[in-house]
């Protein structure tokens, strides 16, 4: 581990200073320390933030959920708010890591945790994401884990969060402090797609910090659940995985939100099986029908061939899944 | 067995170190508080071939608590005699620091000392090696195959021109590591000439002769300790090149060092089961009697060693055919050695076999028990012996009985549920019997306790638990006057913990010792003319609860106690022997079972889920039900990692493990464990050991995956012919 000093922040201010400074920020740590004892990571100075006040769930005036970024895992997975709300979030967290990596790790982390890609793991391996410019190893490597829609020539490392699948579907928004105050951008926007540049992630601006993770207001009812599929039955990350949200009024489907997971180099918002679901009436056909382009645009590997079927078939599985409860 | 009582052996005892273990005061080998110790860290090839042509420690050797970098360059040259007692397969073994060269990706170039565990790690991330490097050959089907060993009966070409059913089936078995739950760990310290090793093995004899050998000092000089094991599956049968690097840095830096090795180090620094290719043909008539039977299968072994395993005895035993052949050939790859892993051998070789005749079970119509039935061999038809005890048809009856085979369609796909296909099937395992020369040292104190000392391992089996078993009932003491020491190369010497061989070999030297003790008092007291047993025949006392009396007579007797101390006794003791198995068998020794499966397959994501597993097992004596429950319970859990997950990635490219981490080679977790059952048929065999055991932890893994594999196909009507059976190949 590359040695590196150590300080707890007391509150925002003095964090967003801290990090403004160089630092980088810890809270739960499951993926940050980690990466650190394989000198993936080498932070000079880790800012603390577990101390500060964000941990809130408040309910928004228009019927949205914020979720404090220092909330973890199993706290937000419990919260009546967000089972009653929210089932696909719900889902999402429970379906990931472990029991004690859930209750260390928190909201705000688990959307910053960095891809399992071997080769960026493994500092021996080329990795255009950890060193620009020397190469994607896992392009030509073993690849069965990797991605299939987002990638480019520099990159095929998937995004491994399964929350933050259900928070691109949903729409959610992220609120930021930073040294120049707060903002708001939407998740979506948030992390980056690889594109020449992997190393660069997300869109945070230097020594800004996520405060918390707002679920919008949806037209009610909301039908919504998350589906992972792995080799395992816990403690793995996806092969594929699907995160879908329905409003169903008058046996007609009035919006509909589908995002994957376990296939894109960011979490992927499945746009086209959306509109193909919209206005229409729940039928086993319109499941298969519209998920028949989940996997439009996909550029598989050698290893990784079999998730563009898979894909199509977790989407119609989900779909039907949560529109026989809508 | 002895004429004693059997009061221990049978009950089902919990662990007699449970409470040690789950208190955290079992020691395991990097736990050992040494004074002084350092810390290693050992610096890995990054290349799959080539030489190292330059090192560079400048920026480690800065770091403030940095006491030594050892590489080749540096490195004192060791002896490295041969060492024909040891498990080394045959070839040159990999010398730690001695040359340039590198072997394999992930092979042992530097290794740096630290006065703490963090500076060593920092430093060894500083350590710079070049190389010059070739490309690596780590592909089973690019390598060049060593000559066959070659095995053959009868007619094969004729028994499968009269067949009236032919099957060519090729199987592929990915390559699988041990991975147990404690990691690799050596502390070494020398004073003077003398080397104290604390080393997770299986084997502390093993160990001890390694480093005689590669440091060319006596054996006596060298003491091994290794009082807990946690979890081994094969991986500590042998003495790795970290023991030795440990060892070497102790030298070099003249105190004791403490080598750990990481997960990640553990999948190039320790062996693994190789990955094979099986080509099995067979032949059979109408009626399901096979006509021939033939295997050719090869596996990975290293550039610079000769790994093989008895992966051939099922293929010539488990079935009564009269033309039989096998080629089995070694591939020499640039990856390390592998060595055995739990079932090794047969564990391989029952997937195949068991999952071809299922096939040919399903092409013919007959049910696949049946077709066993109809192919069960009167004696061993590749050595004419006799058997020893074969209760497979038992096995068979007991366990379509207990779960329920006659539900099972013989139609693949015709149960269904939600989107779940269910499966049933089932597979017969077989392991040999083995049986190594060991020694125990019993001694029996005035009090009326015992100590029993002998070089033993326990693993995880229940060594501690068992031996305290057949030594309790042959001294007549209760459980808990007993006391086993084991783990110690002081100790007397056992065989390898490993090829289910423990509980004979150990089990018959402390059967044996404790007969000497018990008969020596039994004797003292009928001479003695103050003894109530004096004149009596020897053969009519018995020894209960530490009390010697007449049998059928409990009031005429005295304690151990009352008997040593009137004869002014300190204690009694005797050295226990077993012999091992005799260079001429008359029997053919195996144990067995019948294995059955059900698995639900998830129709459209083609997902496995194991559902139940049963074992019903021919394995002799039970020592210990609970221990043996246990046992079986870990055997089918690593069988459903075999069938459905392990799988050691490796990028052909560099030869790099690509997922060297418990996160990406997945083994089962609990989700993934289901209703398990195992059921140990009552009896004992006679001729294999003065205790009546087999052995049960080999296999009570073998002919897991295959039945798991059958069930699969019975659920989906797919044959997946590789190992693992994932997604992919049931999309």
């Amino acid at each position: 581990m590359h040695p590196f000093t150590y300080t707890q922040a007391n509150d925002a201010r003095e964090a967003v200073g801290a990090g403004r400074r160089g630092g980088r920020y810890i809270a739960g740590g499951t993926t940050l320390v980690d990466l650190m004892r394989e000198t993936v990571e080498r932070p000079d100075t880790l800012v603390d933030i577990s101390r500060l006040p964000l941990r809130e769930f408040n309910v928004t005036k228009r019927g949205g959920l914020r979720i404090g970024a220092l909330v973890t895992m199993s706290e937000a997975a419990a919260h009546s708010k967000v089972r009653s709300l929210f089932p696909v979030v719900s889902e999402a967290l429970e379906l990931s890591a472990s029991a004690q990596l859930r209750n260390m790790a928190t909201i705000g982390g688990n959307i910053m945790q960095r891809t399992r890609c071997t080769y960026f793991r493994d500092v021996t391996a080329d990795c255009n994401k950890r060193e620009p410019g020397s190469g994607c190893a896992a392009r030509g490597g073993v690849n069965r884990a990797h991605a299939i829609l987002g990638t480019s020539e520099s990159c095929v490392a998937t995004h491994p969060s399964d929350v933050a699948v259900a928070f691109a579907a949903l729409d959610a928004q992220v609120h930021l402090l930073g040294p120049d105050g707060e903002r708001t951008v939407p998740f979506l926007d948030l992390l980056l797609r690889p594109g020449n540049t992997p190393n660069r992630e997300h869109a945070l601006r230097h020594g800004e910090l996520i405060t918390a993770v707002e679920l919008p207001a949806l037209p009610r009812p909301l039908k919504s659940g998350y589906l992972k599929v792995r080799d395992r039955q816990s403690y793995e990350f996806a092969l594929t995985s699907a995160a879908v949200a329905l409003n169903v009024s008058g046996g007609v489907i009035r919006e509909a939100r589908v995002a994957a997971g376990g296939v894109g180099t960011v979490p992927w918002r499945l746009r086209a099986v959306e509109r193909a679901l919209a206005g229409e009436r729940p039928s086993d056909r319109l499941w298969s029908e519209a998920a028949a382009g989940s996997a439009e645009g996909a550029r598989p590997l050698k290893h990784n061939r079999f998730k563009v079927d898979l894909l199509r078939r977790t989407v119609e599985r989900q779909l039907r899944t949560v529109g026989d409860m809508a | 067995m002895s004429p004693q009582p059997q009061a221990a052996v049978g009950a089902p005892l919990s662990r007699v170190d449970g409470r040690l273990k789950v208190t955290g005061r079992a020691k395991y080998s990097a736990e050992h508080e040494v004074a002084g110790v350092v810390h290693a860290v050992m610096v890995d090839a990054s290349i799959g071939r080539g030489r190292i042509t330059s090192i560079d420690t400048s920026d480690a050797e800065a770091q403030r608590g940095v006491l030594a970098v050892i590489h080749h360059g540096n490195a004192p040259k060791l002896p490295y005699k041969d060492n024909k007692a040891s498990n080394n397969p045959p070839g040159a073994r990999l010398r730690v620091f001695q040359d340039d060269k590198v072997r394999f990706h992930g092979q042992p170039v530097a290794v740096v000392v630290a006065t703490s565990l963090e500076v060593g790690q920092h430093a060894a991330s500083l350590v710079k090696v070049r190389y010059d490097a070739e490309h690596p050959t780590t592909e089973l089907s690019k390598g060049e195959p060593d000559k066959p060993t070659e095995y053959s009966r009868g007619d094969v070409d004729s028994g499968l021109r009269k067949a009236d059913v032919r099957l060519d089936l090729t199987y592929r078995l990915a390559r699988n590591h041990h991975n147990a739950m404690e990691l690799h760990a050596t502390i070494a310290r020398w004073k003077g000439d003398k080397l104290t090793v604390w080393d997770k093995t299986q084997w502390v004899v093993g160990t001890q002769t390694e480093l005689s050998t590669v440091f060319d000092v006596p054996l006596k000089s060298v003491r091994v300790i290794s009082p807990f094991v946690g979890g081994g599956f094969g991986s500590g049968l042998r003495c790795w090149p970290h023991t030795v690097a440990a060892a070497l840095a102790a030298r070099v830096v003249k105190r004791p060092v403490k080598l750990v090795l990481t997960r990640k180090q553990q999948f190039f620094g320790t062996g693994f089961r190789p990955e094979y290719e099986y080509r099995l043909r067979l032949g059979a008539d109408r009626r399901g009697r096979l006509t021939a039977m033939a295997h050719e299968l090869e596996h990975e072994t290293s550039s610079y060693e000769t790994f093989t395993e008895g992966v051939l005895d099922p293929g010539r035993m488990l079935y009564s055919t009269s033309n039989v052949s096998q080629a089995y050939r070694t591939v020499p790859l640039d990856v390390n050695t592998p060595i055995w892993m739990r079932g090794p051998g047969p564990a391989t070789a029952s997937y195949v076999i068991e999952s071809a005749v299922d096939e040919l079970a399903d092409r013919l119509g007959i049910d696949p028990i049946e077709l066993r039935q109809r192919n069960e061999p009167d004696e061993d038809e590749s050595s004419g012996l006799p058997w020893s005890t074969r209760r497979l048809r038992e096995c068979y009856t007991v366990g379509a009985r207990e779960f329920g085979w006659e539900r099972r369609s013989a139609k693949p796909r015709a149960r269904r549920e939600g989107d779940w296909l269910i499966g049933m099937g089932m597979a017969a395992g077989v392991y040999h019997t083995a049986r190594g020369a060991a020694e125990a040292h019993v001694r029996l104190a005035a009090d009326g306790t015992a100590i029993v000392e002998t070089a033993a391992s326990d693993m995880g089996p229940g060594t501690y638990t068992s031996q305290t078993q057949v030594a309790a009932d042959a001294l007549g003491l209760t459980v808990r006057n007993v006391t086993v020491r084991i783990g110690d190369s002081l100790f007397p010497p056992t065989p390898p913990h490993g090829g289910s061989q423990t509980m004979a070999s150990v089990g018959s030297a402390v059967l044996d010792g404790c007969d000497k003790v018990r008969r020596r008092a039994v004797e003292l007291a009928i001479e003695d003319e103050d003894s109530p047993l004096h004149g009596v025949n020897a053969e009519d006392v018995v020894v209960r609860s530490g009390r010697l009396h007449v049998k059928g007579d409990p009031a005429r007797g005295e304690t151990y106690r009352q008997l040593l101390s009137r004869n002014d006794l300190g204690h009694l003791e005797a050295d226990g022997s077993y012999a091992g198995a005799p260079g001429t068998e008359r029997h053919s020794m195996h144990a067995y079972n019948a294995t059955f499966a059900e698995v639900a397959v998830d129709a459209t994501l083609g997902l496995v889920r194991v559902r139940r597993v049963l074992g019903v097992y021919d394995a002799g004596r039970i020592i210990s039900p609970k221990l043996a429950e246990s046992q079986a319970f870990g055997g089918m859990v690593g069988g459903i990692g075999q069938a459905l997950l392990e799988h050691t990635a490796t990028d052909h490219r560099d030869g790099r493990i690509a997922n060297a981490n418990l996160a990406d080679y997945l083994v089962p977790v609990h989700a993934d464990v289901p209703d398990l059952k195992a059921i140990y048929l009552d009896g004992e065999d006679r001729e294999a050991d003065p205790l009546g055991v087999k052995g049960l932890g080999e296999v009570v893994m073998v002919g897991v995956a295959p039945a798991i594999a059958n069930a699969v196909f019975n659920a989906t009507g797919r044959r997946v012919r590789q190992l693992p059976i994932t997604a992919e190949a049931l999309l």
